[in-house]
């Protein structure tokens, strides 16, 4: 499709399936990860950074527009969660939670969009979670960091949406990665009950809904979070 | 970079600006860009100052115009033309050639 597209969190899980796919869809892919990728491939550029440092996101940013003078996709895939009854989570866990779920959406937010304001067109897709919706025991700071993007998601789009970009988030229910690799069993199969569909998420239903996002027919949706597997 | 250089390259994106929107009003470094006498609404100075951020690093010149008090009537970088240069010009060294 020939769109240069950013997306946070590359080097495995939905951001790896994510950029492994668009690049076979002929976009040219700018990932990023705090640690080194093997992902190899001709219109693939690989940046190691931390997404809540601000002079590292605007380097990298800046590099993006310098080398294709416009920036089409923003997608913030990039998170980390963390599960614990709310009195016994560590002060430096919620802000380790905060500064990569919120801050790092804040920063790529407003660094790619200062180019998409100037283009007049572009497409952002924030992540959300259904633990927002379902204000699940054991995951207040994962959930609250994750309330704030979806706020986040709202006012931007109110805020840039005259420029003709859109700001939208997907709220994926449980999937197989890493994210949930110490989530307890019974806590699992309790959030799937809370589903209207009760099975867990894939990579391609994550996927569905960003391609929704980002279809040129879509150019009026915007602000909206969708959450899957029918959680309300 | 000199600091004739940043007011030519602020001035021609504000001139710009004003000539798409109908602005007839003559650009001095005293203009307001903010307050009861600005004479660009908040969105259009936001987009602006995106502009003038994009212009520099067009030249290679990294600016960023973020600013804690980019709203406040008295201490806003962005009150006047003049500011928004002078802002510009401290961060890439008080005007002197870079």
């Amino acid at each position: 499709m020939n769109r240069v597209i950013i997306i946070t969190g590359t080097r495995k899980g939905i951001g790896r399936y994510l950029t492994e796919q668009y690049l076979a869809e002929g976009d040219k892919v700018y990932g990023c990860s705090r640690r080194n990728t093997d992902l190899e491939h001709p219109n693939y550029c690989h940046t190691n950074l931390d997404v809540s440092n601000e002079v590292e996101v605007m380097a990298f940013v800046r590099n993006v527009y310098k080398e294709n003078k416009h920036i089409d996709v923003l997608i913030n895939n990039a998170g980390c969660a963390a599960m614990n009854h709310f009195l016994l989570t560590p002060y430096a866990t919620a802000q380790r939670v905060f500064n990569t779920n919120f801050m790092g959406t804040f920063l790529m937010c407003r660094e790619v969009a200062k180019y998409m304001v100037k283009a007049k067109t572009g497409r952002i897709v924030n992540y959300s979670t259904v633990a927002v919706a379902l204000n699940l025991h054991g995951e207040l700071v994962y959930s609250a960091s994750k309330a704030a993007i979806e706020q986040l998601t709202r006012v931007l789009a109110d805020e840039i949406g005259e420029s003709g970009i859109t700001v939208n988030a997907v709220g994926p229910t449980p999937i197989d990665t890493d994210l949930i690799k110490n989530v307890p069993e019974e806590k699992l199969q309790d959030l799937l009950s809370h589903q209207c569909i009760k099975r867990f998420g894939k990579f391609e239903d994550v996927k569905n809904v960003i391609d929704f996002f980002l279809r040129p027919e879509s150019d009026f949706i915007t602000a909206q979070t969708i959450y899957l597997g029918g959680v309300v | 970079m000199k600091k004739e250089r940043i007011s030519e390259i602020v001035l021609g994106i504000l001139k710009d600006y004003c000539e798409a929107n109908g602005i007839t009003e003559e650009l001095t470094m005293d203009t307001h860009l903010i307050g009861r006498t600005r004479i660009m609404d908040s969105m259009g100075l936001v987009n602006t100052i995106v502009d003038i951020e994009t212009a520099f690093l067009d030249e290679d010149v990294e600016i960023s115009l973020t600013s804690e008090t980019a709203m406040s009537l008295r201490l806003s970088p962005f009150r006047t033309i003049g500011s928004l240069c002078d802002y510009i010009a401290q961060q890439l060294g008080a005007g002197e050639e870079q």
